[in-house]
């Protein structure tokens, strides 16, 4: 297929005539960017964008922790005390401290025996005394020449003293569990994603687990075959607002959880369970009262913040649209929301 | 008798002004053409970069890629390859090799992996791993190999580097990306430092995220953290392939062909002409997410060791060729 220059271009020209569109991929702006019409939030949300966390209040943006790189904020219940993942170079340590964002400290080693060590989604127990988190400790040390797995695992901590103690031993080579949290009003009751893989042949699976810490049993509370993930207990515990991957969309789902622990198979979640299907979903949370839920949603190229307003009468519902708190920021959807008074 | 003298003046002057005129209209055809080229140079520069290496001749398809006009099938092998400090220049495995079939008639896109460890037989050499084929014969031998293996007829090639994906992902502003999983590497070659040799440690969370082009590299290429290794890795970077498809719908491709020409000039071979890759990216923008589908022959292919005890892969040729008829239909070698 062989044709003159001359012509070539001129079907280029042509081709091109079609070609050209007003729209270019949207960019990052470098900075959080609240909408024209603000949405006042209530309390005090975390979130963080290019690595630096932000607390929204009200109509007020505020930027904390100046110099640290900071992924997945925590808060306890009384939006006293802050807990993140401080990231280093190819490590990073859970660091705590004040809501105003003083006497900061790091609760977990950077490196051990290991070698360097990762550490990241830390979640509060209801009474602050506690905290769960992930990382890779107790690793067998590995190289090129003697691969061993480093998959993160769920650990938990006393905050008033006391070793870390490892809580779940992760699947091999599944790059490990993700998502702890503690059940409010039961903590001896832990929600996380199990990352496995399944069906045949083998793909990717995320299942919801829920395990009590008192006997270390274990049930999931989604089917195989499918990824569900970032689990987020309601403040009263009753809830469990999740993440499901669809064809082509990530939805919110909210769903109830038995009252105490069993071990009984838990019914899939059903497409009532459905709470929103807006595209991509990321990182949903509670707000204190549980009268909404946060999340990050991909809309024209950038990861926004957004408010659903809920209520639980007769079941759980959404009681108006999601309202955008922010506007093409571009803010860090792999880093958890928080949400405290 | 003036008159028809005074007559000629004004017949003199309007065939100067219609000189001025054709010559006028030339030259700013010279001028709109000569911008034109300007324009495009980066894009007539990148698609120049065949390849070319001594004992590797310009790639042949053994079937001529169909007219611009036409509805048939054309199907492009999709090279990637590690193009860092550690090999020399075009002697390196291709780590990465898919089939992007484009059926304009369905309007359908088909994107086949194809396990770099798979056993076949490479044309004029001995039988052994696909990803041996570029390395020993560049695109010329992957295209054949491909075609021979599987009856695949592809029309073009294009190989892209590890900088050439960074720089690409970085002009389309990222992508976004569902992470299957939690993306953990303590030991993920570090190429772009020191030797080429080294390592460092890696770290995606799972979830829907933004991806700039460091972290999509590292997200396409890790292996050493999934139960899947390479199968795992191919899912992935069919995935970011659709990332970057999506991300390029709302594009103005005439402003945006030249610097992405400019980014990817040495990072990318191509036997794409500029009218074909003009008319795909049209055709490929124009796609909705249902109108590409994702193709593994990994349920046809078993593990084992060969003879000079490599991990290689297998096939059950019948059912991979059974799979095949069922994607291209009649669109086959025979």
């Amino acid at each position: 297929m062989r044709r003159s220059p001359a012509a070539a271009l001129m079907m280029v020209m042509l081709l091109m005539a079609g070609c050209t569109q007003s729209g270019a991929p949207p960019r990052d702006p470098g900075k959080v960017v609240l909408p024209v019409k603000q949405v006042e939030v209530p309390g005090r949300l975390y979130a963080t964008k290019g690595r630096s966390l932000y607390r929204f209040s009200g109509t007020h943006l505020t930027k904390l922790l100046a110099g640290i790189k900071v992924k997945d904020p925590a808060v306890d219940a009384s939006g006293a005390q802050l807990a993140f993942a401080q990231l280093q170079d190819q490590s990073s340590t859970i660091g705590i401290c004040d809501a105003r964002g003083r006497n900061l400290e790091s609760i977990t080693p950077a490196a051990g025996p290991e070698g360097k060590l990762w550490a990241f989604a830390p979640h509060y127990s209801d009474d602050g005394q506690r905290i769960v988190y992930l990382t890779d400790r107790l690793k067998q040390p590995s190289n090129p020449q003697n691969l061993r797995p480093n998959d993160l695992a769920v650990f938990g901590q006393d905050l008033a003293g006391g070793p870390a103690r490892r809580l779940v031993v992760p699947v091999a080579y599944t790059g490990g569990d993700s998502d702890p949290a503690l059940r409010p009003g039961a903590n001896d009751q832990l929600l996380y994603t199990t990352y496995l893989y399944g069906g045949a042949p083998l793909e990717p699976v995320a299942r919801l687990t829920w395990m009590s810490l008192r006997t270390g049993a274990r049930v999931y509370l989604s089917p195989d075959g499918a990824r569900n993930f970032e689990p987020a207990l309601s403040p009263d515990g009753r809830f469990v607002a999740f993440v499901r991957a669809g064809s082509g969309s990530d939805d919110l789902y909210v769903m109830p959880l038995a009252p105490s622990f069993s071990r009984e198979a838990q019914p899939a979640p059903s497409d009532a369970a459905l709470l929103l299907q807006a595209g991509i979903v990321s990182e949903p949370v509670w707000a204190p009262d549980g009268s909404a839920i946060a999340f990050l949603m991909l809309l024209k190229g950038s990861f926004d913040l957004f408010i659903l307003p809920v209520a639980n009468e007769p079941t759980l519902h959404a009681t108006g649209p999601a309202k955008a708190v922010t506007h093409g920021s571009f803010l860090d959807a792999d880093s958890r929301l928080a949400w405290s008074p | 008798m003036n008159h028809s003298g005074a007559a000629g003046v004004p017949r003199g002057g309007g065939l100067r002004r219609a000189h001025w005129a054709v010559l006028g209209a030339l030259a700013l055809c010279l001028v709109l053409v000569g911008g034109l080229l300007l324009y495009l140079s980066p894009v007539l520069a990148l698609l120049d970069n065949h390849d070319l290496s001594p004992g590797k001749p310009l790639a042949t398809p053994a079937a001529t890629p169909p007219p611009l006009d036409s509805k048939q099938r054309v199907n492009i092998l999709l090279l990637g390859s590690d193009n860092d400090q550690k090999f020399a220049q075009d002697a390196v495995l291709s780590q990465t090799m898919i089939v992007v079939s484009i059926d304009p008639a369905k309007r359908q896109v088909t994107l086949l992996s194809l396990p770099r460890d798979l056993w076949v037989a490479i044309p004029g050499h001995p039988s052994a791993k696909i990803d041996l084929a570029y390395k020993e014969g560049g695109a010329s031998l992957a295209r054949a190999t491909v075609e021979k293996a599987f009856r695949i007829p592809i029309h073009y090639y294009a190989w892209i580097g590890l900088d050439g994906l960074v720089k690409v992902v970085d002009r389309l502003g990222g992508v976004d990306v569902d992470v299957l999983h939690p993306v953990l590497d303590d030991n993920y070659p570090n190429d772009f430092s020191g030797s080429g040799y080294g390592t460092e440690r890696v770290y995606l969370a799972a979830g829907p995220q933004h991806l700039d082009g460091r972290h999509t590299l590292q997200y396409v290429r890790s292996r050493h953290g999934d139960l899947l290794s390479d199968f795992g890795r191919s899912v992935r970077q069919q995935q970011v392939l659709l990332a970057m498809q999506q991300r390029t719908a709302g594009m103005d491709l005439v402003t945006a062909l030249p610097s992405f020409a400019r980014d990817l000039n040495g990072h990318v071979k191509t036997d794409l002409d500029l009218v074909r890759l003009t008319q795909l990216m049209l055709f490929m923008r124009g796609l909705r997410a249902g109108d590409v589908h994702q193709a593994f022959i990994t349920p046809f292919v078993r593990d084992a060791v060969s003879s000079d005890g490599q991990q290689i892969l297998t096939a059950d040729w019948p059912a991979v060729n059974a799979y095949l008829r069922r994607l291209f239909g009649g669109d086959l070698l025979p």
